[in-house]
């Protein structure tokens, strides 16, 4: 019952990772942009969360009001800055990583290093939880899992389906014979930048709502969440959320028969057997992406 | 590398750095008795573990371009030894040493082993895989509590020799673990091993299939890195005290790491020495004024400012304009010693050693640009001009006779998926014998150039070189059994000089040779190519038909039995590609079988002394010019569909 309960309780939290790596993985695929930043985006959400509910008591979830737009146009900037610099792939690493110190210090030097966590009193989904039988599912993490999927379902079809979507995979391929097609490279990255930001604005409150927060945490993110993003195949939206979904459900499995400690371990000797494997992503099917 | 630099050992540079090293042990030794503050050795013993941190990581990442973000592996493991095994097994601190060096060793070499194994590997999959690393390792450490207690490990301090206190101790073991690695990094810089690395830093299957045995040598580099980052974190350890694992595994080490590489520049081995000082330096003199909640801001902006404005570094800024960055150091330093209104004399060294590097980082920008190319105008139009050989002789010239067969080709397939690019390929290649090798686009030409030189292995078949299978071979070891290739796009080394691409060639190919010696040759090789005149221009300066002559020089110097040139004459201009026929005739008359991939067929009319037509990945036709080319076979396949050729 223990590993039934821990398989759908990882499940549940994979969505979480999902929703917290889709970003990182379209920027990646689409624009050739590795955007650490996005894991500063995804903190400043949670922060903003955290702040709007305790200074005034508002509803957590209703924040999204405002950290949606502001993340929108974050996200917006940031690809209009890394579009302006032109810079390779891996430099963008390396900038994008420069922006996420700067933003963890700037988190650390308003809300201070120490954990912070919203008042039960304003956040009554921390300690609501839904029980079918013996099992019972945290709201909070139920309410990651269903966003996660709406948020990939959206994607997958604005990307399969419109025609925005079919720009964006032409600018993926080649984004200078897409721009001799007409599509026009810039806007469209601004438009996917500021997606992308929505979604960390996303995570960021759902992470607020069930997690402590320190400046810090957006480090520990690291390792899931680009095992997440290499796992699902970089760029491939149905692929990152099969992939949350599997490395959560490993570390809960492993939390529960072994010990919590051991799941980092667990995991990353799991990636890095896959990326020997699988080096496209679990889920490819051997295209060139 | 600037232009015009030396890359040979100088006895100069060894000299200047051993009395820099005698000067920093005789403070350490005798400072604090002359009154030199104790508290500027610590400052000193911090900068010289960061300068052996960043050192070591230059190794790979710097040199080879494999960009690791896993320094804090060979800090924690090394800190980890030394604190654990002194600190809780009462073993002596200058045994853990050792013991951490070879770890590390280990462990770097386990993290290679994998990591350059896989086929795909790109730059930012390592990257990411060696972020993984530490993370694995502090979970160990975490988990099985009985490594460290739990709650960190107390390092004692050794005994001290008698007339030395504990500042001025760790001051000099830090040093002499810094000279070491600065050392080793200086010597692998102007070995053959820091050519290989440049090569594979530039363009890593071109190194490959030139001879350089890559993997060999990312794994010394890696290993070298492990060692010297593991003895660095040994004294770390000694240098913190109290070893925790968020102090020794986090990522600050890593962060540290990178942003002293990119400001001080990797491809040098005085860049992270650069780095470190200026950013410890900072560092120090920030959290003087209180202002510790800063440094990561500055950190972050400098690696992003750095990246995207100058992400050659310092060093090659410095070596751009050195007097206007001593001319910066010595106005803001003086100034504000002379005014003697703020701050104290580090202050006002710090402030002096960033004027110099903004004066540095800007103005070398503007001059970066205008690399001095050498004096001589394009000769392309007239290229005899600059011609040193009589190239007339060409015309008239007996080829050389046709000779044993040196490459044999047995009923070799190469399928990619449901795609059959080749099938069933039977080809003899004799001593002697220039063959064109014609289809059209998708026949599969390129593919067989890509499984004779190894890029590729056949589905089926074998491909014998001098009777020796080569299909299972390593390519760089295809290349020193005698075949050497270019490719249809040029691929130089973009950061040597076009001497040393070609010199490079030499040092790897079938005698291997120094760098020193391997000069002179190259200068030969351009002259055969008609490159003479540009042996110390840059490959970003040529044009398409240089870079293809290039090319062709880097692949002759190898000194290779078969070359095959792959389009050498796309893209040329009718008056470059009658130069570029004058080489590759000058190049089969010196004695090298020749197969070449060409669309000219009026070209290969007058060269070739055999065709060979490709069509859908098997052979059509197999003879000399003339009857080939009326084959009516021939002509429907390929000239037939293609009649504008």
């Amino acid at each position: 019952m223990n590993v039934v309960q821990a398989t759908l309780s990882g499940a549940l939290i994979g969505g979480l990772y999902a929703l917290m790596a889709i970003g990182l993985s379209v920027t990646w695929g689409v624009l050739r942009v590795i955007n650490l930043a996005h894991f500063g985006l995804i903190l400043i959400g949670a922060y903003l969360t955290f702040q709007l509910t305790t200074s005034w008591g508002v509803d957590p979830l209703l924040t999204l009001a405002v950290t949606v737009p502001v993340m929108f146009v974050a996200g917006a900037v940031l690809q209009w800055l890394f579009d302006r610099l032109a810079l390779s792939e891996f430099n963008s690493l390396l900038v994008s990583f420069g922006l996420l110190i700067i933003t963890i210090q700037v988190a650390s030097n308003v809300w201070s290093a120490d954990f912070q966590r919203m008042d039960a009193a304003v956040n009554p989904y921390a300690t609501e939880s839904i029980s079918i039988g013996r099992l019972v599912f945290p709201v909070t993490t139920l309410l990651a899992f269903v966003l996660a999927g709406l948020v990939v379902l959206g994607a997958h079809l604005v990307l399969r389906r419109t025609f925005t979507g079919r720009a964006l995979r032409a600018i993926a391929q080649d984004s200078a014979m897409a721009g001799a097609f007409g599509v026009d490279h810039r806007r469209l990255s601004l438009l996917l930048g500021g997606m992308m930001g929505t979604t960390a604005a996303l995570a960021g409150t759902v992470f607020a709502l069930s997690n402590a927060l320190t400046p810090e945490t957006a480090y520990e993110w690291f390792g899931v969440v680009f095992a997440v993003v290499i796992l699902g195949g970089i760029g491939e939206v149905l692929g990152t959320f099969a992939a949350g979904i599997l490395v959560g459900v490993i570390s809960g499995v492993v939390s529960v028969l072994w010990s919590p400690a051991t799941a980092p371990f667990v995991l990353f000797s799991a990636i890095i057997l896959a990326l020997l494997l699988r080096p496209r992503g679990l889920f490819s099917t051997g295209a060139v992406r | 590398m600037k232009p015009g630099a030396v890359k040979s050992r100088s006895p100069r540079g060894m000299a200047i750095l051993a009395i820099v090293l005698i000067g920093l042990l005789a403070l350490g030794l005798f400072g604090p008795n002359l009154g030199f503050p104790s508290f500027y050795l610590v400052l000193l013993g911090t900068i010289c573990f960061w300068i052996a941190q960043t050192s070591s990581w230059n190794l790979l990442s710097g040199y080879a371009g494999y960009f690791s973000f896993g320094q804090a592996t060979y800090v924690g493991v090394g800190a980890y030894t030394t604190a654990v095994l002194s600190g809780r097994h009462g073993v002596g601190f200058f045994w853990t040493v050792p013991l951490a060096a070879v770890l590390c060793g280990l462990i770097a070499l386990g993290i290679g082993a994998v990591a350059f194994r896989l086929g795909s590997l790109r730059g930012e999959i390592f990257a990411l895989l060696t972020l993984a690393v530490p993370f694995i390792l502090s979970a160990f450490a975490r988990i099985n509590r009985d490594v460290d207690g739990g709650q960190g490990t107390t390092v004692p301090p050794p005994d001290l020799p008698a007339d030395l206190d504990f500042q001025q101790f760790q001051y000099l073991l830090a040093l002499v673990v810094a000279a070491l690695a600065v050392g080793v990094s200086y010597l692998v810089q102007h070995s053959r091993a820091g050519s290989a690395l440049t090569a594979i830093h530039d363009d890593e299957d071109v190194a490959e299939v030139l001879g350089v045995p890559t993997f060999r040598y990312k794994m010394i580099a890696i290993a070298a890195g492990g060692v010297l980052g593991g003895i660095a974190g040994s004294v770390y350890a000694l240098q913190i005290g109290f070893v925790t694992v968020e102090s020794v595994f986090g990522l600050t080490i890593p962060l540290f790491v990178i942003v002293m590489a990119v400001l001080g520049g990797r491809g040098h081995w005085l860049g992270p020495v650069l780095g470190a000082v200026l950013i410890v330096g900072l560092q120090d003199r920030l959290s003087s004024y209180g202002l510790d909640s800063w440094n990561a801001i500055f950190l972050g902006a400098i690696l992003a400012v750095l990246v995207a404005t100058a992400p050659d570094g310092l060093h090659a800024r410095l070596r751009a304009r050195p007097w206007a960055a001593l001319i910066a150091f010595v106005v803001v330093c003086g100034v504000l010693a002379i005014a003697n209104v703020w701050g104290e004399e580090l202050d006002w060294i710090v402030a002096g050693m960033l004027a110099a590097a903004a004066a540095a980082i800007v103005l070398g920008s503007r001059r970066a640009p205008s690399r001095p190319v050498a004096a001589e105008p394009e000769s392309t139009a007239e290229p005899e001009a600059a011609d040193p050989e009589p190239a007339d002789t060409a015309d008239t010239a007996e080829p050389p006779p046709v000779g044993d067969v040196v490459v044999s080709c047995r009923q070799v397939a190469k399928h990619f998926g449901g795609v059959h690019a080749l099938d069933d390929i039977t080809l003899d290649i004799r001593a002697g014998e220039l063959i064109g090798l014609v289809g059209p686009n998708g026949s599969g030409k390129t593919t067989l150039v890509n499984l004779l030189s190894g890029a590729f292995r056949p589905t089926r078949g074998e491909i014998l070189v001098d009777g020796q299978d080569i299909t299972r071979l390593a390519p760089h070891r295809i290349a020193h059994v005698g075949m050497a290739r270019t490719y249809q796009i040029p691929k130089p080394f973009t950061s040597m000089t076009v001497r040393d691409n070609v010199a490079t060639a030499i040092m790897f190919g079938r005698t291997p040779m120094s760098l020193r010696q391997a000069r002179p040759l190259a200068e030969e090789h351009l002259a055969t190519v008609s490159l003479g005149h540009l042996a110390d221009a840059y490959p970003a300066s040529l044009n398409l038909h240089q870079r293809q002559l290039l090319e062709m020089a880097r692949a002759i110097a190898a000194n290779p039995k078969v070359l095959l040139l792959d389009e050498a004459l796309a893209g040329l201009n009718p008056a470059e590609v009658d130069n570029a026929v004058r080489v590759v005739r000058r190049i089969h008359e010196s004695g090298i079988t020749i197969v070449i991939v060409e669309h000219l067929l009026r070209v290969l009319n007058q060269l070739a002394t055999r065709i060979v037509v490709l069509d859908r990945g098997t052979t059509l036709a197999d003879g000399d010019p003339a009857t080939v080319m009326s084959d009516p076979a021939v002509v429907r396949a390929y000239l037939g569909r293609q009649s504008h050729v």
